[in-house]
């Protein structure tokens, strides 16, 4: 394999998959805005499971209501 | 205190002003590499987001858009990796000219497949240095490999091709 082979393979390869020059035709800073604020309403997992275990807590163990109510 | 140094202490405003000035840039960029705008479009909002969970980690004396535009390279690889075998190679028809409009569909078929084939990492050396003429430099940089890794990966990219095409495409082969 050679120089012009390379050469070759390069032109055959730019003629099969054009280069794109490509430009941005809209403005995505209100899509940036819409991924931002969907990330703050996230609630992170560790949430729902506490959430989870203190409902777990009030169905099987009632008596810890008193508990629960005066930590929260 | 300066606009990037603004960015890195987590200024909103700050982060908006480089968001305008850079997404151009680096939608330009992944789009050379993933070759379909609604993807690329998604993956400059993903990448941008990655960069203001990171802002404490910028420094801000170092170049933002190498450090966005290092960012949007991983996402695209990524997304070469998920797209493989599932999507052909997209060129978007209206973003880029028609050199040889008598190119058989067939021959355009064997070609994107080929590329197909190509492991992620060696296509976007192959896309950028072959068909974008990306210098190496820059494309190390934006790889975070040694531009001795570019030529490899190059050189790799290249035999595999030329395999490909040999035994897809007769005409190509030289005597």
């Amino acid at each position: 394999m050679n120089e012009t082979d390379d050469r070759e393979l390069r032109e055959y390869l730019k003629k099969e998959v054009p280069p794109t020059n490509a430009e941005l035709q809209r403005d995505l800073w209100p899509a940036m805005l819409r991924r931002m604020e969907a990330r703050e309403r996230h609630v992170p997992w560790f949430d729902w499971v506490l959430l989870g275990a203190m409902a777990a807590c009030v169905a099987f163990v009632p008596q810890m209501i008193p508990m629960l109510l005066y930590h929260l | 205190m300066e606009l990037l140094e603004r960015f890195a202490h987590g200024d909103k405003d700050a982060f908006e002003t480089l968001f305008r000035q850079y997404q151009g840039e680096v939608f330009g960029w992944v789009m050379r590499i993933v070759r379909d705008r609604g993807a690329a479009e998604d993956l400059t909002v993903e990448a941008f987001w990655r960069m203001h969970r990171a802002h404490a980690q910028f420094d801000p004396t170092r170049s933002f858009g190498a450090w966005a535009r290092r960012i949007a390279t991983n996402l695209a690889l990524d997304q070469l990796r998920k797209m493989r075998r599932e999507v052909p190679l997209v060129v978007d028809v209206a973003d880029v000219p028609r050199v040889n409009p008598a190119i058989q569909r067939e021959t355009r078929e064997r070609i994107a497949a080929a590329f197909r084939d190509l492991a992620p990492k060696l296509r976007v050396v192959a896309t950028l240095s072959l068909i974008e003429d990306v210098p190496h430099r820059e494309i190390a940089e934006a790889l975070g490999i040694s531009d001795a890794a570019v030529r490899v990966r190059l050189s790799r990219a290249m035999k595999f091709l030329r395999e490909q095409l040999k035994e897809q495409v007769p005409g190509h082969e030289r005597n």
